[in-house]
């Protein structure tokens, strides 16, 4: 299992808000446990696929120079499931952004229908996190993020 | 060739008060491959798989309280998940999960995770529960082949 | 923006509800943020960004929780307790707090207590007035 769960950005505007897309295919072997018969993408991984989304355009913003980690889920409420042959589009907004964390709001929806809502919180880890010893280099955003961002609609 | 990986994020269930508390724990092991990407050179179980031990935690509370009455049992919300510190291979975190409410359809819960005495994750979420044949009476028999795998797989945990 | 003390704490006790999940009656004036409300770093700054954003200020996190760069300085720590130029420092960044108690026993580890509910009222009610 990859942990890679947006497919490719349709747009984004440095500093404010990109917009991704995520395929749910049944290639997808978690989903067969999720459930026997009846598959559906589980909750966690949409908000992970969310966190994907608003981590990169946090972590762009800073020229990925940053590590930039999920720190804190403020609230993610769901008003439906998502199954496979299904596109997900996945919009994120930058609310606040400092030097040592970002806070950001974002909609998930599918064919027009709104699945989910998720704010969030990141948190510059080098900036934070006093005494926890992670490596110097940034391991957060690796060459298969930013690829993601290679045919991107940018616009600044 | 890719190994089948299996979405199940706790191991064991070491307590369970029906309709109350249960405790389950989960191992972290390098053989899960998501952790070559989260992240390389510093592998740590991913927040959200955190949180999803936490919902399936209170999915089982739920499933042997109401006698696996339902199929589906989903996360219908998550407020102030807080992610205090990493978990990584070799470790293992236990989850304490109370229900503060278990009704027919919906349940809410406050739940954490700690690690060594050490802090992990803390959570509070609501599930809702329900069966395909609520909506669409065809679906009863993929119900029932839900909820009998579940009942399988809780002999596995429990 | 002239808004009264019961108004802005109201506005700050609906944010502290929601960046921290307590229930409104635990949000008292007197209320430690870290000790009552179980507040941690993260929840500091969720608290900043929501303050600016529901009272349509700025907030350097230095001057509403300058603990961090108080505790990190040898001139203003000593042996676990903050040393006269470190309460001098304090007194200048948190005009907002009472410091009475603290100063009695200046322990850094009791630096927390002082973030109550009721100083961040202070606090943004003085940047209101100065606005």
């Amino acid at each position: 299992m990859r942990w890679i769960w947006i497919d490719k950005f349709v747009e984004f505007h440095s500093g404010q808000r990109a917009v991704a897309i995520k395929n749910v295919t049944l290639a997808e072997e978690h989903l067969h446990d999720h459930f026997p018969g009846f598959p559906v993408m589980p909750e966690t991984l949409c908000i992970e696929a969310m966190a994907q989304t608003a981590g990169i355009l946090v972590g762009e913003a800073k020229n990925f120079e940053e590590k930039v980690i999920l720190a804190k889920i403020k609230k993610a409420a769901f008003f439906d499931y998502v199954k496979p042959g299904d596109t997900i589009k996945l919009e994120a907004k930058i609310e606040s952004i400092t030097d040592e964390a970002a806070s950001t709001t974002g909609r998930i929806s599918c064919d027009g229908k709104l699945v989910a809502e998720i704010d969030l919180m990141f948190s510059h880890i080098d900036k934070n996190l006093a005494g926890k010893e992670f490596p110097q280099e940034n391991f957060v955003f690796t060459d298969t993020f930013k690829s993601l961002m290679r045919g991107a609609a940018f616009n600044s | 060739m890719v190994e089948l990986m299996r979405f199940i994020l706790i191991d064991r269930v070491i307590s369970l008060e029906a309709g109350r508390e249960i405790k389950t724990v989960k191992n972290v092991s390098l053989a899960e491959e998501y952790l070559a990407d989260h992240f390389p050179v510093f592998p740590v179980l991913p927040g959200v798989l955190l949180l999803e031990g936490l919902v399936e935690s209170a999915s089982w509370l739920v499933r042997e309280t109401e006698n696996f009455a339902h199929s589906m049992i989903l996360l219908e919300q998550a407020r102030n998940v807080k992610y205090k510190s990493f978990l990584a291979p070799g470790g293992q975190i236990e989850y304490t999960v109370t229900a503060k409410t278990i009704e027919e359809n919906v349940s809410s819960f406050a739940g954490f995770g700690s690690s060594n005495g050490e802090q992990i994750v803390e959570a509070k979420f609501a599930l809702r529960h329900f069966n395909l044949a609520d909506e669409d009476s065809g679906m009863a028999a993929v119900d029932a082949k839900i909820i009998e795998n579940m009942k399988q797989r809780w002999k596995l945990l429990w | 923006m002239a808004m009264s003390r019961d108004e802005i704490f109201g506005e700050v006790q609906e944010v502290l509800v929601d960046a921290l999940g307590v229930d409104d009656d635990e949000v008292t004036s007197g209320a430690t943020l870290m000790g009552d409300l179980g507040a941690e770093s993260i929840d500091f700054l969720d608290i900043v960004f929501r303050l600016e954003k529901a009272f349509g200020i700025k907030i350097p996190r230095e001057e509403l929780f300058p603990a961090e760069s108080l505790m990190n300085n040898p001139e203003f720590v000593n042996n676990g307790k903050l040393t006269e130029i470190g309460l001098g420092e304090l007194r200048e960044k948190m005009p907002h707090t009472d410091l009475a108690g603290f100063e009695n026993d200046p322990d850094i580890n009791k630096l927390g207590d002082l973030f109550t509910v009721g100083a961040i009222v202070n606090y943004v009610e003085g940047k209101l007035n100065s606005a």
